[in-house]
């Protein structure tokens, strides 16, 4: 019995009777209205209450037990761990008992289930676009971003400016004109406008000014400082230009006319490039037809001049070998190093 | 910097009104854009436009002008040539970034060692630009034909099949040397360079008259490297007094900006920055009151305390 009795109150501390009361004090402690918590859950505190009456009342014939040292101690032993179970029984039975789930865990059971659904329909899209994205930025080869990633651009050097947009008025951000038109602000910093005064008279004053201070006639032709100057040359517009001039020489390899076209041409190989070319053709035909020609005859000269310098020293060597051996004894003079005495007497 | 002018409307946008008969249709009033981003800047002048861009003195920024001025043209719209005419020491092709293409250049095409379309190197970022080199550092240009071989080259460029180009514009050499009398041969136009020093205004002013005196008539002068902080210092002349000085119509001021040299070194034009910068925006209005045969109507002073808000306290 006394293990019956202890179901009973085992059962009855985990019953709603005290967890009301227990989540009454806590809705309080959240701050939720006590008015609220009393009225609505007024009829079922009543409920268990007569429940717990009943079980009570059906061993009544035990009663006596309780009185038991055993009883009285499993008693004490379960006061002692009721705290501990009512933190962890707190949470899910004040949520249980608030009057909103209550109705939406039984009504709205199947729009949960929708708006479920809805989330993460809406988190897989957004997943599935962003590795789209991405799949598709890291897919386009040739842009500037991917030539950058390939080390081919310099990613400092890219174009950072966008076109301007024109007939889209705007205003510059970093430019604002006051009202009165006589301050602006660029860049952070306000400045002071003043007019212009400058009219056209004093435009023409200056100009005449400098006619007179400067009298300048642009010059026609370069000299080399101690050429004489043409017959014909205004010697005004001589200009002398030092032989050691840095930058500029009056001397050129083509004439006037030959670089005018030069600087006309369009289309085709350029006029050097083609007369080298063409140069390099006939020389290649001259030698071909030479070597036609005479085949069977060597001209030594010719074959001299494309002798390399290092066979040249050892014919001369063997020439010389050659005549040492017919005159031994000059070839055992030269051969044989002079003797210590002649050299250092 | 700024060209207080009248604005040229923007394509209005009309509403359709729901009564027609009560109420007359509704237009949106255009927006005040006095740096006329909002359209297209009309080519004025007879195409293609020659323009030197010269100075005096060195280093005053020419060849900057001339890449950033030549790529802003590019990315309004417009087909440029860049000539680098500085025979001895040529560095546009560094400043654009484009000094490994470069394997011909002008001498090569006057020997016939190359044609002219393989000489010009044309920029990927923009495809409308193209950069000619006069000659290679280490050779020398013959100078019996100097100034014609340039008058040859725009002709050539005039008449070749893609079409010719809207600007030719040509990086001249410092001084008024031999490079300088040839870099100016077929120029219609110029564009002076100068910063606010005296130094700098002699040579320009000097440059001026020479080019006057060839017969240049229409110039136009960029005002470089200005300081507004010296110039409210008064350590620095202000842009209005160097036009009171040399009496040129301004086609723009650009700010001294630190990026000029980053962007020198990195071989990525200033125009091309994303955000732009200061001086970016000045070389890019440059550009298009260069399109318009414009100049500025007003200049921008001294910096002003920006006026803080009620809220800036609290960061605001």
């Amino acid at each position: 019995m006394a293990s019956i009795w202890t179901l009973h109150v085992g059962a009855t501390s985990f019953l709603p009777v005290r967890s009301l009361s227990d989540g009454h004090q806590s809705r309080s402690e959240f701050g939720l209205d006590s008015k609220f918590s009393n009225c609505s859950n007024w009829n079922r505190r009543a409920a268990y209450r007569t429940l717990v009456v009943k079980a009570l009342d059906s061993d009544g014939g035990d009663r006596p037990l309780q009185n038991d040292v055993v009883v009285v101690r499993k008693l004490e032993e379960d006061n002692v761990k009721k705290p501990q179970q009512n933190i962890v029984a707190k949470l899910p039975e004040t949520i249980g008992s608030l009057p909103v789930f209550v109705y939406s865990t039984g009504k709205l059971s199947g729009t949960n289930l929708a708006i479920g659904l809805c989330i993460v329909a809406t988190m897989l899209v957004i997943v599935v676009r962003g590795y789209a994205t991405r799949k598709s930025s890291e897919n386009r080869a040739g842009s500037v971003a991917d030539l950058v990633r390939r080390g081919q651009v310099r990613s400092d050097r890219r174009g950072i400016s966008t076109p301007l947009k024109y007939e889209d008025p705007f205003n510059n951000p970093m430019v604002k004109v006051s009202k009165s038109n006589s301050t602006v602000e660029m860049c952070g910093k306000v400045y002071r406008l003043a007019p212009v005064v400058l009219t056209d008279e004093l435009q023409t004053v200056h100009q005449k000014r400098r006619s007179r201070a400067y009298q300048w006639k642009r010059p026609t032709i370069f000299l080399k400082e101690g050429e004489s100057v043409p017959p014909d040359v205004d010697p005004d517009t001589v200009r002398w230009i030092p032989a050691n001039h840095p930058f500029a020489t009056t001397s050129s390899d083509i004439d006037e006319d030959l670089a005018q076209n030069n600087v006309r041409q369009k289309h085709g190989v350029p006029f050097r490039i083609k007369a080298e070319h063409e140069a390099l053709q006939k020389k290649l035909e001259a030698l071909q037809n030479d070597q036609k020609l005479s085949k069977l005859v060597i001209d030594p000269g010719a074959a001299r001049d494309f002798e390399r310098p290092m066979k040249s020293n050892n014919l001369k060597s063997e020439t010389q070998v050659d005549q040492s051996t017919s005159n031994p004894a000059i070839s055992d003079q030269v051969s044989k190093p002079p003797p210590e005495e002649t050299i250092n007497p | 910097m700024i060209s207080l002018q009248t604005i040229a409307k923007p394509s209005p946008i009309h509403f359709r009104p729901k009564k027609p008969f009560k109420r007359p249709p509704k237009t949106l009033t255009p927006i005040h854009s006095l740096l006329q981003y909002n359209r297209k800047p009309q080519l004025s002048g007879e195409t293609p436009r020659v323009v030197v861009i010269t100075s005096g003195k060195g280093g005053v920024g020419k060849t900057t002008t001339t890449a950033n001025i030549g790529l802003s043209l590019a990315r309004l719209g417009f087909s440029a040539v860049a000539i680098d005419a500085d025979v001895g020491l040529r560095n546009l092709d560094l400043l654009l970034g484009l000094e490994n293409r470069v394997n011909y250049t002008v001498v090569e095409v006057l020997n016939g060692d190359c044609r002219l379309d393989q000489a010009l190197v044309r920029d990927k970022r923009w495809s409308n630009f193209e950069l000619l080199c006069i000659s290679k550092p280490r050779s020398k240009l013959p100078l019996g034909f100097g100034g014609k071989a340039l008058i040859w080259l725009v002709e050539a460029l005039k008449n070749r099949e893609e079409g010719a180009p809207d600007f030719i514009l040509i990086d001249c050499p410092a001084g008024i040397d031999a490079g300088f009398i040839t870099a100016i041969t077929p120029a219609n136009e110029a564009v002076l360079v100068t910063t606010p020093d005296i130094t700098s205004l002699r040579d320009a002013d000097r440059v001026t008259g020479l080019l006057e005196c060839d017969g240049i008539r229409d110039i136009k002068m960029i005002v470089n490297r200005v300081r507004t902080d010296m110039i409210k210092g008064e350590d620095m002349m202000s842009v209005l007094d160097v036009q009171e000085m040399l009496g040129l119509p301004l086609l723009g001021v650009i700010p001294e900006d630190t990026e000029v040299i980053r962007s020198t070194n990195r071989g990525y034009p200033l125009v091309l920055n994303k955000p732009p910068a200061l001086a970016g925006l000045a070389f890019e209005q440059a550009a298009w009151r260069l399109v318009e045969q414009d100049s500025m109507k007003a200049v921008m002073m001294e910096e002003e305390p920006k006026k803080r808000g009620f809220f800036s306290f609290f960061g605001g």
